[in-house]
């Protein structure tokens, strides 16, 4: 995929965006949750 | 030297002035003791994130981790899923929101003294603050090997000239705040670091003519990879070393689950949780660091591979060999030959905000550990700006006598030395001390010893990438490891974390029994 070829590469650069978007998502989700 | 001295020196001391006006602002908010220890309690979400973003990342991540991308292909990429699952989700989440409950409710002040009194045990806070002492030097000095390494290419001045010069500009900005400074300024250094990765992408992408254009390219270069390295088993810059072969064992267990894992534990990291006003300060944090972390460790394996196919467009030859064979000096490199000026300039910037934004926390961590926790066990000694200042500069100049010692190629390989020995000695502890209703003080301090003792003796006489910086088991046993392969691969994290976590579960359970509990958590 976009010249790698080894899956083992690629699938770990789609699970980084993966986790960042889901770190985006568990932002906004508990946005006002957790207070003190 | 690539850019004109002018220029740096110019943009350079605009940066410094701009950092240490802010640190000054900063310096004047810090009126007690726990605004110069955890910065009041009461920081902003985004500041939270960026300060541990920044904190986290250093030119070891960028210059030292991106060379060994270089040097052993993309593989490395794996460490930014780890950085990203389990140094911002996980810790931040897990670990994050009830270290600042309890580090609030216990008024804890570092990780040693959060330590010492969750299990009520002053031999918890000082062996938590000489275990900081002795293993942290290891990885400030790797610090600061970054930041010399790409002085001395930019500038074209000799390598001690730059690492002393580099360690005064940091001792100057170190000592003069505490941590409400730190954190401020910590949030500017990581919006400028964020700038200059997401420059450094876009420019080797162009440079090289594309995305798939430069990945394929970099594939095709197979057929380079040094004989020795492909003899342990590598096959190329975008395919995985073959399973089990050193080159695997390297990237898998010291590179990749040494700093993967080792981050949870850090007690510089563990102290930025203690600094959130409330939960929900650190729920925002995880929405900016998840993103921040990809840009930063990202963008560092992926240029660091491809500066391969830089290096054989232009010269023929592979990133190491363009280097002279030293995996720290490629970036430095590939920045002052592959970029424009005004950007070396720029990166000069973005590389010191990340080397003085981490290098300041460890500096912090192991000046209280050496005043408060080793020293003072736990006096009102932090109400003494001065001691803690005298602290930081003893250990300042500790780590750049360390680094003067350190051989080339150093920096992941020490970065990971110091995050394998905090993971096996505190992460047990630090799991328990969160998690558990009624902590053991004896099961705490069998595995806080059981992990650092079993981490120290593998590094030093099995571990023969670490025994062979070491010396010791060269010069009193005439061999670089006492076990023969695969056991002289195997990082001392893999063998000494498991056996700290079984000491504190199996005497944790003792204790539960004891007192007539099933539940030993």
């Amino acid at each position: 995929m976009l010249g790698i070829p080894d899956p083992q590469i690629w699938i770990a650069y789609l699970l980084c965006i993966a986790l960042a978007i889901a770190c985006i998502i568990y932002g906004l989700l508990n946005w006002n949750r957790g207070g003190a | 030297m690539a850019a004109s001295l002018f220029w740096i020196v110019l943009v350079t001391a605009v940066y410094l002035v701009m950092i240490l006006c802010l640190g000054y602002l900063g310096y004047k908010k810090t009126k007690a003791a726990e605004d110069y220890l955890v910065a009041g309690r009461n920081a902003h979400p985004v500041v939270i994130a960026l300060s541990y973003g920044a904190t986290f990342i250093s030119t070891s991540a960028i210059v030292g981790f991106g060379g060994q991308a270089a040097n052993l292909g993309m593989g490395m990429i794996w460490l930014t899923v780890f950085n990203i699952g389990v140094g911002v989700l996980l810790a931040f989440v897990i670990f994050g929101k009830k270290t600042r409950e309890i580090g609030s409710r216990l008024k804890a002040i570092t990780f040693p003294d959060l330590m010492g009194k969750v299990y009520s045990s002053q031999f918890m806070q000082v062996v938590s603050g000489l275990v900081i002492i002795v293993g942290m030097p290891l990885y400030t000095a790797a610090v600061l090997i970054g930041g010399a390494q790409f002085i001395k290419e930019t500038l074209g001045i000799s390598y001690a000239a730059s690492l002393i010069g580099f360690a005064v500009i940091v001792a100057i900005y170190v000592v003069f705040g505490g941590l409400i400074a730190v954190m401020y300024t910590d949030a500017v250094q990581g919006a400028i670091m964020l700038l200059g990765m997401t420059f450094l992408l876009i420019f080797t992408y162009v440079i090289l003519g594309g995305v798939t254009a430069a990945h394929t390219a970099l594939t095709n270069m197979a057929d380079m990879v040094p004989a020795k390295l492909a003899e342990q088993g590598m096959n190329g810059w975008t395919v995985m070393p073959d399973l089990g072969s050193p080159i695997w064992f390297t990237l898998v267990t010291t590179l990749v689950l040494g700093v993967g894992i080792g981050v949870l534990a850090q007690p510089q990291l563990v102290v930025r949780f203690m600094t959130a006003k409330d939960g929900r300060s650190l729920n925002r944090a995880v929405l900016v660091g998840g993103p921040f972390i990809l840009m930063m460790t990202g963008v560092a394996f992926t240029v660091g591979a491809l500066t391969n196919v830089y290096f054989n467009q232009t010269k023929g030859t592979i990133a190491i060999a363009a280097a002279g064979g030293n995996v720290d000096s490629i970036i430095p490199l590939f920045i002052n030959l592959a970029t424009p000026d005004w950007f070396t300039v720029l990166f000069m910037v973005t590389l010191l905000a990340a080397a003085m934004s981490t290098l300041s926390s460890l500096f912090h961590a192991m000046g209280t550990a050496l005043i408060c926790d080793v020293w003072g066990r736990g006096r009102e000694c932090a109400l003494s700006l001065k001691a803690n200042q005298i602290g930081v500069l003893v250990m300042i100049i500790a780590s750049v006598i360390v680094a003067f010692l350190m051989p080339g190629s150093i920096i992941a390989i020490a970065t990971a030395m110091f995050m394998g020995l905090c993971a096996s000695a505190f992460l047990p502890v630090f799991a328990v001390a969160v998690y558990c209703r009624k902590p053991d003080p004896l099961a705490a301090k069998v595995s806080l010893v059981v992990g650092a003792a079993v981490w120290f003796v593998w590094a030093l006489f099995v571990n023969s990438r670490y025994a062979a910086v070491f010396g010791l088991s060269n010069a009193a046993l005439g061999t670089t490891s006492v076990l023969p392969y695969p056991w002289s691969a195997i990082d001392p994290l893999i063998i000494a974390l498991p056996l700290s976590g079984l000491a504190i579960l199996l005497l944790q359970a003792r204790a539960g029994r004891q007192r007539g509990e099933s539940s030993p958590v």
